[in-house]
């Protein structure tokens, strides 16, 4: 029997003996990360069907739940730390060549935390430990970010450092009012209890808890530190940072809003915030002329999307939602890290600087090309599965509501494909003709990007691979009941 | 209004922190005043944590000394928690100071009203 809390106290352990290792070797602080995360990544993998038939329910110390602290690893739970090791994985092995410079060992120590606070925070059934997680990942985050030490990356980690700060602030309120009311930590116990409690004394909390929550998660208004972090952190971060952190700050919002308050009022207020978060994203990714701050606008414009598509409610929607989270983490990963090269080759992060890269590297920029495509979504990528289930998960709902909203989706994405197309135009058909070297990434960078290619296509084309995990993932967010039986006894 | 002090005299002084803290991080225009409203912010919070588990002359929660009265016990739960919450603020600010010094090798100023290369 896979305990599921070797998830964590594994990447946990090897995070703290890298800098040991280094004292020895000090090449080895490279190898570590891509270690821990393939033995998560195999772990969750031999746990997922498991936790198909019945969550494993970890109680620690020895008591019971309520009044132990306990992980949850249900379909969700283990359909986010697999994600999390995978893409992890992947960008550690993009790591090995592309981090040279600075304090290598603590770039590899902070990696690994950053990893194991998110892959705590997906698994955690304890609302204070959700905290902690959440703060392990986002204090690695911040000093990621800082990485470089140039003038921008420190400037955008002073503002993600100082927005960051106040929102965990108030998630501690809400979870101290939460444990005044109700005299318990535990997600499932609250949820049982929370029934029996006046709405007006759940009002509070559970807006301090979304708006701690949605600073992580990038919720407009609440996300103008984002463009700053993910452009100016190294590209391997950047990708972590739109492919990781903010679908796990986006996780703790839906387990919140599903599984503790069951509130179904707000779905409708949430589905608004998703569409402003999704054209403001848009619009402001569509006048930037950086790479990489369009790509990180366009994590705006897509959180949004997601978030959208997790308050229609429906087990339609949340799937949809679930697999359009899957699919952006994939292809926003594979944007960054084939940006990376292409930015090192043109010196610039200017998207005029890109001009005639196509022919220059042809390689990397045919995965930034199906990166982009499966983005906006195209068949055969994966991004077109997620999109139409979205697109019918709100047309199935027959409200006029959703059906305008989809609309503006729809808008947004004419946005994307005007953005994305412009990028792609400069690659391929700017420029003048000169025989300029063929110089392609190193194989290193090469290996995580064509895994990330053939997972957009695998899914893309035979989106029956996780159809069935997302529904049940989908189905333990919305039966908030079978939570907590499952929890409780 | 003097009872309602009376009753409620640490949750008045934990919120009040609070917004005292808030207050200085949206207005104050120096990194290091904002980092100080961020420690009195986590002060605030704690505080806050901590009256919620606290009963008028309550005493530390050990059961194998059988002059304490069950009734008189603290819930230690809060306090186990703001400890927790204690270490992380640690952390932040230092990561916050470490980062100032950065900032000021860089732009020679801590002034975030000048500190604006990073625009929309």
């Amino acid at each position: 029997m896979v305990n599921p809390v070797l998830l964590i106290i594994v990447p946990l352990g090897l995070a703290f003996a890298i800098p040991l290792f280094a004292l020895f070797w000090k090449g080895a602080a490279k190898y570590i990360p891509p270690a821990a995360l393939g033995f998560n990544l195999i772990v969750s993998l031999i746990l997922l069907p498991r936790v198909l038939a019945e969550p494993i329910i970890v109680s620690l110390g020895g008591w019971q739940p309520p009044f132990c602290i306990n992980l949850v690893a249900g379909p969700v739970g283990i359909l986010f730390s697999a994600i999390i090791a995978l893409v992890g994985l992947l960008v550690s092995i993009y790591a090995l060549d592309y981090i040279r410079e600075g304090a290598v060992e603590r770039y590899h120590t902070l990696y690994l935390l950053l990893l194991t606070g998110a892959t705590g925070v997906v698994l955690t059934g304890d609302i204070f430990n959700l905290f902690v997680f959440f703060e392990i990942l986002c204090i690695s985050s911040y000093a990621l970010v800082a990485y470089l030490g140039e003038r921008s990356g420190i400037e955008s980690a002073v503002k993600y450092l100082i927005q960051g700060s106040v929102g965990s602030s108030f998630l501690l309120i809400g979870i101290g009012l939460l444990y005044g009311q109700f005299g318990t930590l535990n997600i499932a116990d609250i949820a049982e209890k929370i029934t029996s409690a006046s709405p007006i004394s759940l009002f509070v909390p559970m807006v301090l808890f979304i708006t701690g929550l949605g600073v992580e998660a990038a919720i407009f208004p609440l996300n103008a530190w984002l463009p700053d972090a993910h452009s100016s952190a190294p590209s391997s971060i950047s990708a972590i940072l739109s492919g990781i952190a903010i679908e796990v700050g986006l996780y703790a919002v839906t387990r919140v809003i599903f599984t503790i308050f069951g509130a179904s009022g707000i779905l409708s207020f949430l589905a608004v915030l998703g569409i402003l978060t999704l054209l403001v994203g848009e619009i402001c990714a569509f006048s930037q002329n950086n790479i990489k701050r369009m790509l990180a606008y366009s994590s705006i414009g897509q959180i949004g999307l997601i978030l959208f598509a997790l308050a229609i409610g429906t087990s339609y929607g949340v799937a949809g939602g679930l697999f359009q989270l899957l699919s952006h983490t994939l292809s926003k990963a594979l944007l960054f890290l084939a940006a990376g090269y292409m930015i090192y080759r043109a010196g610039s992060m200017e998207i005029s600087a890109m001009e005639g890269m196509g022919k220059k590297m042809p390689i990397t920029c045919l995965a930034f090309t199906i990166g982009a495509f499966s983005l906006v979504g195209l068949p055969p990528f994966t991004g077109f599965p997620s999109k139409f289930l979205i697109v019918r998960a709100a047309l199935a709902t027959q409200e006029a509501f959703f059906c305008v909203l989809i609309g503006l989706v729809l808008l947004g994405t004419v946005i994307e494909v005007a953005y994305f197309f412009r990028v792609i135009q400069v690659l391929y058909f700017k420029g003048e003709k000169m025989n300029s070297v063929k110089k392609e990434a190193p194989i290193a960078a090469l290996i995580p990007i064509f895994f990330f290619v053939a997972l957009i296509i695998t899914v893309g084309i035979y989106p029956r691979l996780v159809t069935d995990v997302l529904n049940s993932a989908a189905s333990e967010f919305l039966n908030r009941l079978d939570y907590i039986r499952s929890v409780l006894g | 209004m003097m009872s309602f002090l009376n009753s409620y005299i640490y949750y008045t002084g934990a919120f009040g922190l609070i917004l005292i803290g808030l207050y200085i991080i949206l207005v104050k225009h120096n990194l290091i005043k904002v980092i100080v409203g961020l420690g009195i912010l986590d002060t605030g919070v704690n505080l806050f944590l901590v009256s919620v588990g606290y009963i008028t002359k309550g005493t530390a929660p050990i059961f194998s000394r059988s002059e304490i009265n069950s009734e008189h016990m603290v819930d230690p739960v809060p306090q186990a928690l703001v400890l927790t919450a204690i270490v992380i603020g640690v952390a932040v600010l230092a990561l916050a100071l470490s980062l100032s010094i950065r900032l000021y090798k860089h732009y020679g100023t801590l002034n975030l009203r000048k500190i604006r290369e990073q625009r929309w």
